[in-house]
Formats: C-alpha cells, sequence, structure tokens
C-alpha cells in the first residue's frame, strides 16, 4: 500500500533549540544512545526537528528486499530469511539506503506494531505467512512517537520487550516468528498531558527541554522562515540544501570517528561521581553518558574527551534519571514544574513567580536539586511510615509541623502529589477495559462477550482455512470459531463528589483553609485525569448541590472560592443529598463508580427529622454503605488535641469509608489514596 | 450531504463580528489551521459554523481523488495521484466547494482515521484501506461541534494528523500514510469542561462569545430567526445580495493573499508581543502574523499594517495565554495596550 511522502522543513532552518537538536544528531551519528526524548511546551519545533532529522540520517548497507533491513555484512544478526538464504547457497544483494524514520501513530493496534498474518496471503496460498510490522521496518532504524506519553500502555509494554531484547517475538495468530527488532526510540511530548511510565522514560537514552525561544529578533527569523517554507517549500528546501549537506557531512565524518575516540580513565571518574550526585538508579546512565560524551568528541573532530563534553552528556542524560532522594524509591525527577502544577491561590504574592523553575532544572543537573531533596529527605520517611500506620489506625498525634506552620498547602506538595502517582507506574488516567463498545481498539480476543467484531483479526483466524471451505460466491468464509472480539481501552475518569462541611466549626482554626487546599490538591488531579468532579455543601439547615457533575473543574475551583463558612451542622442532610447525586450518576453512567469524599468533623447537630442528629446521620451512613458502587473516604479536620470527639471516624466506620485526618493531607496521601480507591 | 435542511445565510447573523471575522479569515487562508468558539448555549455557535459553509470558495481538485488532491501542487498529493503524476499522466480536473465535514462526538476511531475496506477484504479477500473522516476533510473544514465532549483517544488521533497534516494508520492489518490537511473549527461551552492544551493549541484562533447584551439587536435576532423559520428560501433570497458580496470578497482576499507583504517592524511587534504577554511556543507568532496577512487581504490591503496586528492578537493570543489552574481564559488589555503603545 502506498506510502505518502511529505516534504519537511529542514533541520538546518530551524532557528534556535541548540540542545534539541544536538541531541537529535549526536542519535544521528551513534545510533547506540538508546533515542532521545524531546519534553517540551507546545510549538516549539519538536515534530519538525525529528521529521526534519531523517533527511541527515547517514546511508546504511542493507540487504536487497530483506523486510528487516539486515545488514549483509553482519551475519550474527541476520533475520530467519537472510539465513536461509545463506543456508541455500544464495548471495546476499546489498544495497544503500538512508537509515528509517517509521512513524508510530498513537491510534497504532498491536497486530501492526509486532506484524501478524498475512491474510491475503493465507486465503490465496492456504498457509500462514508472516506479515512484518512496524517493528519489522524500524529495524536498524529510528522509530518515532509524537505525544509519546498518549501512547497506550498496551503498546508501550510491547516496545519496551522488544527494545529490551532487540528481537520481536511473535506468537499468535497462528504464527510464530521472531526477527531482530534494534530501534533507537525518538518520542514527543507535552508534559502537561501527563508524564511517562518511568520503565519508558529510562528507555530513552538522552532526554532534553525544549522552551521557546525569548528574544524576538530570533522569534522574527523563525516567522520569516515558516512563512517562506510555506509559500514554497520546494524552493525554500533547495535553498537550504546546501546547508543540508554540511550537517550531513559533519554526521558522516563523526560517524567515522566516533569508533577512534577515546575517553580518559580519570573522566570515567567524572561519568561515575555525576551520575552518584544525581542518585540514579542502575549503571545505564554512567554507561550513556561516556557513550554521549564520546559521540560529542567525534561531532566535535576530536578523538579524545574531554571534560567539557562529560558535562554536555551528562545534561543530556542525566535529566530524566535524576531522582532527590538517597534512600531510593524508584523515582524520577520532578519535572520542571509546569503551569500547570503550580499550585493556585495560595502563597501567590510571596513565590508564585519564583516558584516556577522552567529555565533553572537543566542546566547544571544535579546540584539544584540538591537543596531541596536535602530538605524533603529529613521530611518523607517520616511521613511515609505515618501514612503505612494511618491506613489501620488513626496517628496518636502528628507531630508534623515542620510543612504546616501557617501555610496551608505548600507549594511544592501538590506537583509532589501527582508525582508520585506517577512513579506507582499506574500512568496518568484510570483505564479500564471496556464493556462497552467504546474506547480505543488495541487487540483482539477469542472471547465472545458483546459482539464487538474485530473484523481484521476475524479475517486473519479464518484465511488459512479458505482453500477449504464452501464459500457462496464471496471470497472469504467466515465460521463462528474465526470470530474475535475487540479489547478495547478506555481512559476513565472518576467522579469524585465532594461533600464538604461549611458549618461555623469549619471556621476556626484555618480548618476551611485547609480543607480547601485539599480539595484544591485533588482537583489539580483531577484536571490532568479529565475527572468527572462534583460539590456537595451543607451548613446552617440544608444541604446544596453546589455543583452537579461536569468536568469543568474551572467551575469547582471558582465555586470553591466563594463557598462560605457558617451556621450549623446539617451532617444527614449532607449524606442524603450527597447519596442522592451519585445515585443519579450511577444511573446515567454505570461504568464509573462515584467516590464520595467527606470533609467534616462529623459533629452533625441539625437533623432533618425527629432523630438525633448524630443518629440520623448514621443511618444516613448505613444507607450509603448498602450501596456498594459508592464509595468513600472521610477527612477529618478536628484538630487533634486534649478534647477530641473522634465523630468523624465513628461515621467512618459505620460508612466503611477509609479514614484520613486533615494532618495527613500534608503528608500528601489524599491525592494517592483516592488514586487507590478509584 | 445533509443539504436539504435550509442553512441560516451567514450575512444575517446579528453582532459577534469576532466570531464571523475569525471564520471569514480561515475560509480565505486554510494555513491558519481552524478556529475555536467558545461561548454559551444559543450564541449562534454552530449556525454561523454552518453558514460558513454556504461562502466557502471553489478549490481545483484532481477527479475521484478521495483525498481532494490539488493537481498543482505535488508537495501535498497522496501517493496514487503523485504515482499517477509521475508514470506522465495528466490527472483530470474538477471545481468544487471546499467541504465542510462533521466529526460527531460519538464517531469511533476507526471511522475517523479510517480501516480495512471489510467489503473488499470479503468479496475479493484483499486488503485495502478505507478512508476515514480525516481524508474527506483534507483541504476542507473539520468541524467538531461540542469539541470539548470529544472522546480523549480521538482527540489523541486528531492531535496527532493536525500538527503535521498527516494521517498515518497503523491498525487493524491496515498500514496507510495519506495527507490530512483540514482547518479544525470547533465549538464548545466551556460550562461542559475545557479542552485538553495540547488540542487547544492546535486551533490557529479562538474566540470567545457571549450573548448579546442590547436589547435592540436581541430584538433583531429573534425577528430573523422567525423570518428565517416561517419562509427559509425567501429569507434566503433576501440575504443573497449580501452574501454574494462576502463569497467574492474571499475569492478576492485568496487571490491577493500571496502579495500581501508583512514588514520587519510588523514582526517585530509580533514577537514582542508574544514574548511579554507569555505565550507558549512559537505558533502565537506564526498564526498572528498568518492573520495579520489574511486581514489586509481581506481588506484589500497588500501591506500589513499595525491595525491588522492588533485586530489578530485577540483571536490568536487568547487561548495561548499561560494560565495557571483553574484561571479563566483572558488576555491582559492594559499590557496590550502598552505593549502596542510602545
Amino acid at each position: 500500500m502506498g506510502s505518502y511522502q511529505r516534504f519537511t522543513f529542514p533541520f538546518s532552518a530551524i532557528t534556535g533549540q541548540e540542545k534539541m537538536k544536538k541531541g537529535l544528531l549526536l542519535n544521528a551519528v551513534n545510533p547506540r544512545l538508546g533515542g532521545v526524548l524531546v519534553r517540551g511546551e507546545k510549538g516549539t519545533a519538536k515534530s519538525t526537528a525529528v521529521r526534519a532529522l531523517a533527511a541527515l540520517l547517514p546511508e546504511i548497507e542493507v540487504v536487497v528486499g530483506c523486510p528487516f533491513s539486515c545488514d549483509p555484512n553482519d551475519p550474527a544478526r541476520l533475520c530467519a530469511l537472510c539465513r536461509g538464504r545463506l543456508a541455500a547457497g544464495k548471495r546476499l544483494e546489498k544495497t544503500r539506503r538512508r537509515v528509517q524514520v517509521v512513524d508510530l501513530p498513537v491510534s497504532a493496534t498491536e497486530d501492526r506494531v509486532v506484524g501478524s498474518l498475512d491474510f491475503e496471503h493465507a486465503i490465496r496460498h492456504g498457509r500462514p505467512r508472516f506479515e512484518p510490522g512496524l517493528l519489522a521496518r524500524a529495524n536498524r532504524g529510528i522509530i518515532y512517537v509524537d505525544e509519546v506519553n498518549l501512547l497506550d500502555d498496551h503498546i508501550v509494554d510491547v516496545l519496551l520487550d522488544a527494545a529490551a531484547m532487540g528481537v520481536n517475538v511473535v506468537e499468535r495468530e497462528g504464527i510464530s516468528y521472531s526477527h531482530p527488532a534494534e530501534f533507537i526510540l525518538v518520542g514527543t511530548m507535552n508534559p502537561e498531558e501527563g508524564d511517562l511510565r518511568p520503565q519508558l522514560l529510562d528507555r530513552f537514552g538522552l532526554c532534553v527541554q525544549v522552551e521557546g525561544v525569548t528574544d524576538p529578533g530570533e522569534r522574527v527569523e523563525i516567522a520569516r522562515r515558516r512563512e517562506a517554507f510555506d509559500a514554497d517549500p520546494l524552493g525554500f528546501i533547495a535553498q537550504w540544501s546546501e546547508e543540508e549537506q554540511r550537517l550531513r557531512e559533519r554526521v558522516a565524518a563523526a560517524r567515522r570517528l566516533l569508533p577512534a575516540v577515546t575517553i580518559a580513565p580519570e573522566l570515567l571518574d567524572l561519568v561515575a561521581r555525576l551520575s552518584l550526585e544525581a542518585f540514579v538508579a542502575g549503571h545505564r546512565a554512567d554507561i550513556m553518558m561516556a557513550a554521549a560524551a564520546r559521540t560529542i568528541a567525534a561531532w566535535n573532530g576530536r578523538t579524545e574527551v574531554i571534560a567539557g563534553d562529560v558535562y554536555e552528556a551528562a545534561e543530556l542524560v542525566l535529566f530524566h534519571r535524576l531522582r532527590e532522594a538517597p534512600p531510593p524509591p524508584p523515582e524520577q525527577p520532578e519535572p520542571p514544574a509546569e503551569e500547570q502544577e503550580e499550585p493556585p491561590e495560595q502563597g501567590e504574592e510571596d513565590d508564585s513567580r519564583e516558584q516556577e523553575p522552567p529555565e533553572q532544572p537543566a542546566e547544571t543537573p544535579p546540584l539544584p536539586e540538591q537543596q531541596d531533596g536535602g530538605a524533603r529527605n529529613t521530611e518523607q520517611p517520616e511521613g511515609r511510615e505515618e501514612e503505612q500506620e494511618q491506613h489501620i489506625s488513626p496517628p496518636a498525634a502528628p507531630q508534623e509541623t515542620v510543612f504546616a506552620v501557617g501555610q496551608p498547602f505548600p507549594v511544592k506538595r501538590i506537583s509532589h502529589d501527582r508525582d508520585r502517582i506517577l512513579r506507582k507506574g499506574s500512568g496518568r488516567r484510570s483505564r479500564t477495559r471496556t464493556a462497552s463498545k467504546v474506547g480505543r481498539y488495541v487487540r483482539s480476543t477469542m472471547q465472545r462477550k458483546n459482539d464487538d467484531l474485530a473484523f481484521d483479526a476475524t479475517l486473519r483466524a479464518a484465511a488459512p482455512y479458505q482453500r477449504r471451505r464452501e464459500k457462496n460466491g464471496v471470497a472469504i468464509a467466515i465460521e463462528t470459531a474465526d470470530i474475535r472480539e475487540k479489547v478495547r481501552e478506555k481512559r476513565i475518569g472518576n467522579f469524585l463528589l465532594f461533600v464538604v462541611d461549611a458549618s461555623g466549626s469549619m471556621g476556626a482554626q484555618q480548618r476551611m483553609v485547609e480543607t480547601k487546599g485539599a480539595i484544591l490538591s485533588l482537583l489539580l488531579d483531577a484536571y490532568q485525569k479529565r475527572d468527572r468532579i462534583g460539590m456537595v455543601a451543607f451548613r446552617g439547615n440544608t444541604a446544596e448541590t453546589l455543583l452537579p457533575p461536569t468536568s469543568s473543574v474551572e467551575m469547582a475551583h471558582k465555586l470553591l472560592e466563594e463557598l462560605p463558612t457558617g451556621g450549623k451542622t446539617p451532617l444527614s442532610a449532607g449524606l442524603i443529598k450527597a447519596y442522592e447525586v451519585a445515585k443519579a450518576h450511577l444511573y446515567k453512567d454505570p461504568n464509573i463508580e462515584p467516590l464520595l469524599i467527606i470533609i467534616s468533623d462529623g459533629k452533625g447537630n441539625v437533623s432533618m427529622g425527629a432523630d438525633k442528629p448524630l443518629a440520623e446521620a448514621r443511618r444516613a451512613a448505613e444507607i450509603i454503605r448498602a450501596e456498594e458502587r459508592i464509595k468513600t473516604l472521610v477527612v477529618d479536620v478536628e484538630k487533634s488535641g486534649f478534647l477530641t470527639f473522634g465523630l468523624a471516624r465513628e461515621l467512618a466506620v459505620v460508612l466503611g469509608a477509609e479514614y484520613y485526618k486533615i494532618d495527613d493531607l500534608k503528608a500528601d496521601t489524599l491525592v494517592q489514596a483516592v488514586k487507590e480507591m478509584s | 450531504m445533509g443539504a436539504f435542511k435550509k442553512v441560516y445565510p451567514f450575512a444575517a447573523i446579528v453582532g459577534q463580528e469576532e466570531m464571523k471575522r475569525g471564520l471569514l479569515l480561515n475560509a480565505v487562508n486554510p494555513k491558519l489551521s481552524g478556529i475555536l468558539i467558545r461561548g454559551e448555549k444559543g450564541t449562534a455557535k454552530s449556525t454561523a459554523v454552518r453558514a460558513l459553509a454556504a461562502l466557502l470558495p471553489e478549490i481545483e481538485v484532481v477527479a475521484g481523488c478521495v483525498y481532494s488532491c490539488d493537481p498543482d501542487d505535488i508537495t501535498t498529493m497522496c501517493a496514487s495521484c503523485r504515482e499517477r503524476l509521475a508514470a506522465g499522466e495528466e490527472l483530470p480536473r474538477a471545481r468544487r466547494k471546499m467541504r465542510v465535514v462533521d466529526l460527531p462526538v460519538s464517531a469511533t476511531e476507526d471511522r475517523v482515521v479510517g480501516t480495512l475496506d471489510i467489503e473488499q477484504a470479503i468479496k475479493k479477500g484483499e486488503k485495502h484501506f478505507e478512508p476515514g473522516v480525516l481524508a474527506q476533510a483534507n483541504r476542507g473544514i473539520l468541524y467538531v461541534d461540542e469539541v470539548n465532549l470529544l472522546d480523549d483517544h480521538i482527540v489523541d488521533v486528531l492531535l496527532d494528523s493536525a500538527a503535521m497534516g498527516v494521517n498515518t494508520v497503523e491498525r487493524e492489518g491496515v498500514s496507510f500514510t495519506h495527507p490530512a490537511n483540514f482547518i479544525l473549527v470547533g465549538t464548545m461551552n466551556p460550562e461542559e469542561g475545557e479542552l485538553r492544551p495540547q488540542l487547544l493549541d492546535r486551533f490557529g484562533l479562538c474566540v470567545n462569545i457571549t450573548g448579546i447584551p442590547d436589547p435592540r439587536l436581541r430584538v433583531e435576532v429573534v425577528k430573523r430567526r422567525a423570518a428565517f423559520e416561517e419562509d427559509p428560501e425567501g429569507f434566503a433570497r433576501q440575504w443573497e445580495a449580501e452574501e454574494e458580496r462576502l463569497r467574492r470578497q474571499i475569492v478576492a482576499a485568496k487571490a491577493l493573499l500571496p502579495k500581501v507583504k508583512i514588514s520587519d517592524e510588523m514582526l517585530f511587534l509580533i514577537a514582542r508581543i508574544a514574548v511579554e504577554m507569555g505565550v507558549d511556543g512559537h505558533r502565537a507568532d506564526l498564526v498572528m502574523m498568518k492573520a495579520a496577512k489574511t486581514t489586509a487581504a481581506l481588506r484589500g490591503r497588500e501591506e500589513v499594517t499595525e491595525d491588522d496586528v492588533r485586530s489578530s492578537v485577540d483571536l490568536a493570543l487568547l487561548h495561548r495565554m499561560r494560565r495557571r489552574p483553574f484561571q479563566e481564559m483572558d488576555i491582559d488589555r492594559e499590557k496590550l495596550q502598552v505593549i502596542m503603545g510602545r
């Protein structure tokens, strides 16, 4: 089938973004660098640069007609086909062609990535034949994933598998096949859309962060060039062809020089030291850094690595591997704070500007984090233990005044909440196999569930038998046993219903401030995952649905800001209202289980009926508990002191809810708790 | 498709000048890559987009090509047209209006990107690509009503192709690439949730619209709507002259556009605005430049003036301003004044 050839903006015509260009060029010189991940805001020529790189890639020798682009000079890594040809005494015809960039679209299905049965061939000849997929085409080349953070988990697994072994093993649909699959992975992404899984992140040898150019003169130049290209692509390409050729030659020269480049032992020490300072996991970083330093030397026409090369390499290699703390949970560095991660409102006047450090992190890798990391060290272990305990019993008296002093929700915390979730490897959104026919088709199954026919897979299943089957005028006869269904994955958000106590008692001791801070951190998380949210508040004599289920986090935020407090505590009314909202939502969308987040001190003092307020609240709680699909979480805002009532805790017991104290929130467990429950 | 229902004439829409201008700019210059119209219910968002279809200029296409390739532009041709051209064939030409292709919120991914042609597979046992909505939308307008309700995975697909003007399909047994240069037009009600930042950026322009506060104009809205509903054809006839004027203006502007020049001074102004207003990336500059040039063309000038730039700022920047979470989209007017006034 045809492929559409595009005319791309020439690499040499890209203005600025030197680090990104360097990262890409180094990979063109040395395929063992393991690819590059380009992270950055929208519209910073990320994709343009990667596509343009294709034109600069060196030529390699390949076997004519081999779908895996085998190297005729490397008998150890030949594919089965080529080996067969050699064994039959035939010669392998050689040809030269440029290293290829293979696009992996985020909509790809598994069969096309790993390869599958060729049904045309099977129908015609009654024999199964392997049809190579993307991994085959990418052998000895580059796989490019635009918006790599949106790639389906399942496809990521497949990629990781192949990348780790350099071989693609296919066992599916009656096909048993394996072929070499050594490729460089190049990805671009905008961190606003969520981050990458750590395993995948580590696969990228290098990582660069790009930002927009701020110099007006340079921006004008960018606009001018783009204008010229759009007006006359061919002419523009011709105009830059000399410059392109020069770069191409430089790549080729560096490639030739590379094997001769040596690195002195003391510089290897430096490499090790830099890695240690960055607390990286494993040794991949060291190896990559040394390789990158050598490649940089070759790029500069030297056969000897100098310290400057190592530092330059460190920036590229360590950026995404930095970790903060020595007792290492498998973490990645906090990505340079995006706008989004900056918390709204609080602390605005003092630090909102300084708190966003987009320029700082990439420059000198390990050090700037130090301070931060050091501080966290002392805090974190403590916080962790506590959170462990608290799943079982409430703490005796949380003493975590460290972060709390006066400021409701420290800025850094919030982004950390998110981050920690990411590190758990579960991705930024909940994904689920959906039973309904919506969601992304990732692969097929023999299990029959809902007549969601996977036609391509069904065809492949039926194809090998066509010669023997009765066909009534059509080319292919399908029997029940051939039917395959689609396995779909859908990212589902959660439905978070905040049930907020807005009574007078919440006004005391900044409780409401803390509560709002807590809700905000959850809203931030919801924003990233596109959760649905709703809000019920109770005060005075009634409860009110402030925000019916919506995905507009902005609305929730606005309402939260305006939420007044005061009056009595109609706890039972609040619970019943929340129950109604959750129930209604369940009717509408049974796939999404509501999570009630009840924020209160539990001191209900108004009832709707004749019962005592607390007894009524208890009954309401029992009703909620009886609906199994509704999950609950109670955040107790009662301050610990000499006199505590523990009413919220009792409520949590009746509800069968997870229970947290407001102080836990500062140990950033709440977001995590929500994540675990949903 | 769907030509049976009479469409309310574009020219008869009362007020909402910014939205109308944004749509017209896109009709003149497809490289502006679309517009996002945000606004409350009942503010003529969808009406305007549908009405635009009647004003769109004709384009030259390769007759019979599913991707509506431009017979004169080899750089954007699909593989099959290019092969035919390379084989020395004279490509058959046809002229037709630019299309508006609807992308319903319920669309499935296979229909959007295209998939395996089931009929060919069953009948002949052959594997062919069946083009989807993105193929139809090439060189036309892709319209998504309630774009903020679009499923996440469909958005991913859109992002992929909107960025590069190419649709790469690797699914369900088929592997195919084809041009997918479309003008992305979306309408949404922000109360239902916001768009993902990455998708937001793909819209060249963006307008926020609200109901008209002027009572007299509101009365006019109701009157015209009533007249239209009573006698759609008569109403359309009544507005035909005005529609025709707009149509001619678009065609003239389209012809003028390649000749429009922009001075370095104006480009510096644009760059300064982008930097000082704090936008992400460079798309804002490019869009402002294109919008200013297109505005000049619509106004019948060959030179971009400061006023052209000024009138493009809002459209290009509104959705690209850096915001803190939950902050509303807004442009700091005073700051802009200062920059422009310098």
